[in-house]
């Protein structure tokens, strides 16, 4: 199995979780460059939304690094504005979320607002919900990439941005006004986790070759559930790290980063 | 009185109550013009089709007023409106409200302007639902704002902010939207949780947003005002509609009699449109489709003098560069001729020779 980045194994696992025939509501970076892939090996009749208004572009000129960006109108299918993508996740067209953020809690919670202190005073203000809040509330699942550590998977968060299980009780997002099912998947690289159905806590499904749920416990603050059925993770063969480096981000603007 | 209804979302996480009661407390008000206002601004404008073309001095001095509520068209680095954003900063002005949904270089140059010349140019207050630069990284200056409370910030989702603007587009008071609810935006934003009336069911509005000057950047318009947009239309048809008077600069001037021949490809009709200026390279150093891919070396330049401030509290480079290319430059065109001509080369040829229809 030849070496890849952790970037790279992120990407991967996207790729895997999307299935063929769906559509995708992608953020900029490694979402992106996973429906991408994804569309370059099992899932060629994926479709994507970016959210300045593109629906199913072709990306043959290179990879968007913007969501508003030339690059992700390319050849596209129809193109609107904001409104009109969001409104088609309103009404059911888009089967996944795929956002980011700096804190998730067990129930699939993001925050992308604010870290430490107060809202008026935010120790680290971040971006705040951009289009994540309402993908999360209205595509009809919602996958997570997150890096795994402790300070990012954590019991409660600083700011609930982008909805999640809420509290976990059944009725939470149906109190909450959203349309989508919720929480799917958390990505990481060296875990995949889903939801347990009854409890709506992260259940770790896969782990990295070499890890154990010990090791992946202790990188997150909360309780993980460990799904019976763990599995795991499937890596990247030679051609798929091909296609991420040579056609998806041949730049290396995200892949090649580090985690700090 | 916003938590007659609501959803669940109360002690998830570790936002306190007391600081939900501060925020959410206070009586709800209009940050910009009122429907009515706004309404009343519309029906006392001429609707003749004039020759809308003014320099773009003209047009900051004659609409950009202290207090007032800008609303920034485009999208993060997407056709945002540069040239207007310099202008401003040149003239100064006082007590702004910004709205927008995504924005990077204009909110953070009118940020910076803020930080380094406050009796000049300061903002009161931000309604948004996302301030950074994508892939280029965080946004220092929000950061900066953010952390020694210089500004009150209001936040919504992408879907949220436009249908804001759709909802002023509209004459409305107020938009149903399936988002927000459950998160801590339900809690503190000026939307509120209510019952359909209809089913029963938990619904959030979110008030309309009606800003007193939008202001847009577009691939090309008649001297009128008719607007075309090809690329993405991020929210500018919805935010132009909104406003009680907008500035448009346009790549380009095209023939009424193009308009005419395809009245469909009108994005903004004349009626929204106050003052308009061709200004090529208008959205420079963001995106333009069918014009000019973003210069990611320009933006980086402007964003590492501004890091360097968040970091370090030097204010040298910033000032350099507000210096250099905002205020030793008469117009926007002075600025673009400090530009390398490879730079601007370059971006022309990113941008793919999409096709779009001017003629």
């Amino acid at each position: 199995m030849p070496d890849c980045t952790p970037f790279e194994m992120i990407s991967y696992t996207g790729s895997r979780v999307l299935q063929d025939n769906k559509i995708v509501f992608v953020g900029t970076g490694l979402p992106i460059i996973a429906a991408m892939h994804a569309q370059l090996t099992h899932a060629p009749g994926l479709g994507l939304i970016f959210e300045a208004g593109a629906l199913s572009p072709i990306l043959d000129i290179g990879m968007p690094l913007s969501v508003g960006d030339t690059r992700a109108c390319r050849k596209a299918c129809f193109m609107k504005g904001l409104c009109a993508v969001f409104e088609l996740t309103q009404r059911g067209h888009a089967d996944y979320a795929f956002i980011g953020g700096a804190q998730i809690d067990p129930y699939g919670n993001v925050n992308s607002t604010f870290e430490g202190d107060s809202y008026r005073k935010p120790g680290t203000r971040f971006p705040g919900s951009g289009g994540a809040g309402a993908m999360a509330a209205n595509c009809e699942k919602t996958i997570i990439i997150m890096a795994l550590e402790k300070r990012r998977f954590v019991e409660k968060l600083d700011f609930l941005t982008n909805v999640g299980f809420g509290d976990g009780s059944p009725d939470f997002r149906e109190k909450a006004g959203v349309m989508g099912s919720g929480p799917y998947r958390v990505i990481t690289h060296e875990a995949l986790f889903g939801f347990d159905e009854s409890t709506k806590r992260m259940l770790l499904l896969e782990v990295a070759p070499g890890k154990t749920p010990e090791q992946i416990q202790e990188k997150v603050c909360f309780k993980v559930l460990v799904s019976p059925g763990l599995k795991k993770m499937k890596e990247p063969t030679k051609e798929d790290l091909r296609l991420l480096r040579e056609v998806c981000d041949p730049q290396g603007y995200f892949l090649q980063r580090k985690i700090k | 009185m916003k938590y007659k209804t609501s959803s669940k979302v109360r002690n998830v996480s570790r936002l306190k109550g007391e600081e939900i009661r501060k925020v959410a407390g206070q009586p709800f008000e209009w940050w910009g013009p009122s429907p009515k206002e706004a309404r009343k601004i519309t029906v006392n404008k001429q609707k003749a089709l004039v020759d809308k073309r003014i320099s773009l001095k003209d047009a900051v001095k004659k609409h950009i007023k202290d207090g007032i509520n800008i609303g920034i068209g485009g999208f993060v680095n997407t056709r945002v409106p540069v040239a207007i954003v310099h202008e401003i900063i040149r003239q100064g002005a006082k007590d702004l409200t910004l709205s927008f949904q995504s924005n990077s270089i204009c909110a953070e140059l009118l940020a910076g302007a803020m930080i380094l010349y406050p009796d000049h140019l300061n903002i009161k207050r931000v309604e948004l639902a996302w301030w950074g630069y994508e892939v280029i990284g965080i946004a220092p200056l929000l950061r900066h704002l953010a952390a020694n409370v210089m500004v009150q910030l209001d936040d919504y989702t992408n879907y949220g902010m436009s249908a804001r603007f759709k909802a002023a587009a509209m004459g409305l008071e107020f938009i149903p939207v399936r988002d927000h609810g459950g998160s801590d935006m339900e809690q503190l934003n000026r939307g509120i949780m209510i019952k359909s009336p209809f089913s029963d069911k938990n619904t959030y509005l979110v008030p309309a947003c009606y800003p007193d000057v939008g202001l847009i950047h577009v691939t090309a318009a008649d001297i009128y005002g008719n607007c075309r947009i090809f690329g993405p239309l991020c929210t500018c048809p919805e935010i132009a509609m909104a406003a009680t008077c907008n500035i448009v600069t346009a790549e380009q001037i095209i023939s009424n009699e193009s308009i005419r021949t395809y009245p469909n490809l009108t994005e903004i009709p004349y009626v929204a449109v106050d003052a308009l200026i061709e200004q090529p390279f208008g959205a420079y150093p963001g995106v333009s489709y069918g014009h000019y891919w973003f210069d990611m070396e320009h933006i980086q330049m402007f964003r590492n003098a501004s890091e360097e401030f968040r970091r370090s509290g030097n204010t040298v480079p910033l000032k350099k560069y507000y210096e250099e290319h905002i205020f030793s430059c008469k117009t926007f065109n002075d600025f673009l001729d400090k530009m390398p001509e490879p730079a601007l080369r370059k971006i022309k040829k990113f941008d793919g020779g999409q096709p779009i229809i001017i003629g």
